[in-house]
């Protein structure tokens, strides 16, 4: 099997795309996206990013719902491995690259990592305008009214925003940019964030990036503060931590525990907590 | 429930491996041989979709996937990936297709005559055995039946309407294009596209979303050279043959931009024998680029570029609607304390109210 899987001439275009999109940062761009051996919305955006950066010398972490255990971070860490032979680890701080499908971790990310997002939907305005050449178009001018409208229709029906998850942000002032579906808990670590974030949508067929210490902020009302999810009176059964996104986990008798979501920063504090 | 559900991916993965292989595994003792001359259709069909021309390959594919179609193409496409370019043949021309079948519905007199081929289009679909009796077959030439699309004579006297030609031909594997989309593109996506997706859309085109009732002007299904230019002697070589299905439909009539009255055209193409595909293909195509030639509204599915781009793609709808098997709880657990505020928030104003 060639060395990362992909032909070179594909590895060649995903890395001048990579260039492009960290030198806009948050904005859009196309690139061919092959045809991995994992299915497409699986991950192969970020798998294609991560192949066409790993080299030899590379550390990777893959996470899935801030797992490294997980069904699908177990096989796309399997495939990479197989086809790169890099080491391999769980720690984020080991880490020099990190695939990601929907948290940031709980540590703070450094200059020499780089962070890869798996994304179902790259165009924040798909909600709104399905329209790939009309979405364009209002990206070129810079025309979110329509997201705002939809901000305030929803803050005056329900008080905030329905949006969850992959809440939207604006980047470096100019693009508004769909951050892939993680929890609005991780939406402040964007910002100014020390380590290079690269975006990659497989099945669409996009690549966008936030290069390190950019500013990122949530697309929000002056007067409404951006709430994120609220954990507060409740902490980790296992690692007893107070500041981390938890996962509400019913056991057999139907009685709600608290787990750290990020099980590498759970693993982590229990290491600590024994020394 | 212990702590360890939310690991041990690992393990599960092997098990689970383990029992697909136990349910599965019977369909590797089928010969690659007997899975291309007995499913022909599948094999083609996974070639298309897949769209890469090995038959060998979709046979293997289809054990793999042990009968699941679209898993099969999956399998296919994935290898793709990993095969470095050579480089790009000549243009193929349909006209110089070895004809093992050819029909025209739109005309009762075509030069060389139709030509049904295999077809089982007659059959009556009972699962008895009826026996095809007193079966004399003709006479017929073992000579290469080569014969120019039925449309030739037409296209000669200048009465169909020609789109522009494309100095450069665009490669969707190699550069995915952003709108407004090069017809190159536009029928690559189609001639990869799932046939069901394909077939449903070109369907809606006959019944009331695009007033379309076109006219089988030439399908074709045969034989076609592939002729490469030698990257050393930059001689033309044969580099083989491939078996592939061409239609061109028509459509109806309007004034072109230069005020002459034309006749439209649709084109479809796909590896194998796929005539479903490749009569829905040039439907669409029909009824993208000849929307004001319609009768009816502009503003349908098989007239929209987007909608065609990025809906037709089996291996990408089929990955993307399988994903949702993956594990959802940070979205969920998120989506749910927003629903949980939103319900209060509501339910405060009620009581403001009262």
């Amino acid at each position: 099997m060639r060395y990362a899987f992909l032909d070179e001439e594909a590895k060649k275009e995903i890395r001048r795309s990579i260039l492009k999109a960290i030198a806009i940062p948050g904005y859009i761009v196309g690139f061919a996206s092959r045809e991995l051996p994992v299915a497409r919305g699986w991950g192969t955006g970020g798998l294609q990013v991560t192949l066409a950066l790993i080299n030899e010398k590379d550390n990777l972490k893959v996470i899935d719902q801030g797992c490294d255990g997980s069904v699908n971070a177990v096989n796309i860490r399997n495939f990479i491995k197989s086809v790169t032979n890099v080491n391999t680890t769980t720690k984020t701080t080991d880490a020099s690259i990190i695939q990601t499908r929907h948290r940031v971790p709980e540590i703070e990310l450094e200059e020499r990592q780089t962070l890869v997002y798996q994304v179902p939907m790259p165009d924040v305005l798909e909600t709104v305008e399905p329209n790939i050449s009309k979405a364009k178009l209002l990206h070129a001018n810079a025309d979110y009214s329509k997201l705002w409208v939809l901000l305030y229709e929803d803050t005056s029906q329900f008080g905030d925003s329905r949006i969850s998850n992959r809440y939207p942000v604006m980047v470096n002032n100019r693009y508004a940019m769909d951050p892939s579906p993680i929890p609005k808990y991780d939406t402040p670590k964007l910002n100014d964030c020390k380590a290079l974030q690269i975006f990659g949508a497989g099945r669409e067929k996009k690549i966008y990036a936030i290069p390190p210490y950019t500013k990122v902020e949530p697309l929000k009302f002056e007067d409404r503060d951006f709430k994120v999810e609220n954990f507060d009176g409740k902490s980790c059964s296992r690692c007893g931590s107070t500041n981390s996104f938890l996962d509400e986990v019913y056991d057999d008798e139907g009685i709600t525990h608290y787990y750290c979501n990020d099980t590498d920063y759970c693993d982590s504090n229990i290491e600590v907590g024994e020394k | 429930m212990a702590y360890y559900a939310i690991k041990g991916g690992e393990e599960a993965i092997k098990n689970s491996l383990d029992f697909y292989a136990d349910l599965t595994n019977s369909a590797d003792e089928l010969e690659d041989e007997v899975l291309i001359k007995s499913l022909t259709f599948s094999i083609d069909r996974v070639m298309s979709e897949g769209s890469l021309y090995s038959k060998k390959l979709a046979a293997r594919s289809i054990k793999r996937s042990a009968g699941d179609l679209l898993n099969a193409s999956f399998f296919l496409r994935a290898h793709r990936s990993s095969c470095q370019r050579i480089g790009i043949s000549r243009t193929i021309d349909i006209n110089k297709m070895r004809l093992s079948r050819r029909i025209s519905s739109a005309f009762k007199d075509i030069e060389g005559g139709q030509l049904l081929g295999p077809s089982n289009d007659y059959e009556i679909k009972l699962l008895v055995d009826l026996k095809n009796e007193d079966v004399n077959i003709e006479e017929y030439s073992s000579k290469d039946c080569v014969i120019k699309s039925a449309l030739s004579p037409l296209r000669d006297d200048d009465l169909i309407k020609k789109l522009p030609k494309e100095e450069k031909i665009w490669d969707v594997t190699r550069n995915y294009p952003s709108a407004p989309y090069p017809r190159s593109a536009v029928l690559q996506v189609m001639s990869r596209a799932e046939t069901g997706s394909l077939l449903c859309v070109g369907y809606t085109t006959m019944r009331g979303y695009g007033d379309i009732h076109p006219t089988i002007g030439d399908l074709r299904i045969g034989e076609l050279d592939i002729d490469f230019t030698h990257p050393f002697t930059k001689k033309d070589v044969k580099v083989g043959s491939i078996e592939a299905t061409a239609v061109e439909c028509v459509g109806t009539f309007n004034q072109d931009e230069n005020g002459d009255t034309k006749l439209t055209t649709g084109f479809g193409f796909c590896f194998g024998k796929n005539e479903t595909k490749a009569i829905s293909m040039s439907m669409i195509d029909l009824s993208l680029y000849n929307t004001h030639y319609s009768v009816g509204g502009e503003h349908i599915i098989a007239a929209d570029f987007d909608m065609i781009m990025h809906h037709l793609d089996g291996i990408e709808s089929f990955g993307m609607t399988n994903h949702f098997k993956l594990p959802h709880y940070v979205t969920f657990q998120t989506d749910y304390q927003i629903f949980k505020s939103a319900q209060k928030y509501s339910n405060d104003k009620k009581g403001d109210a009262k």
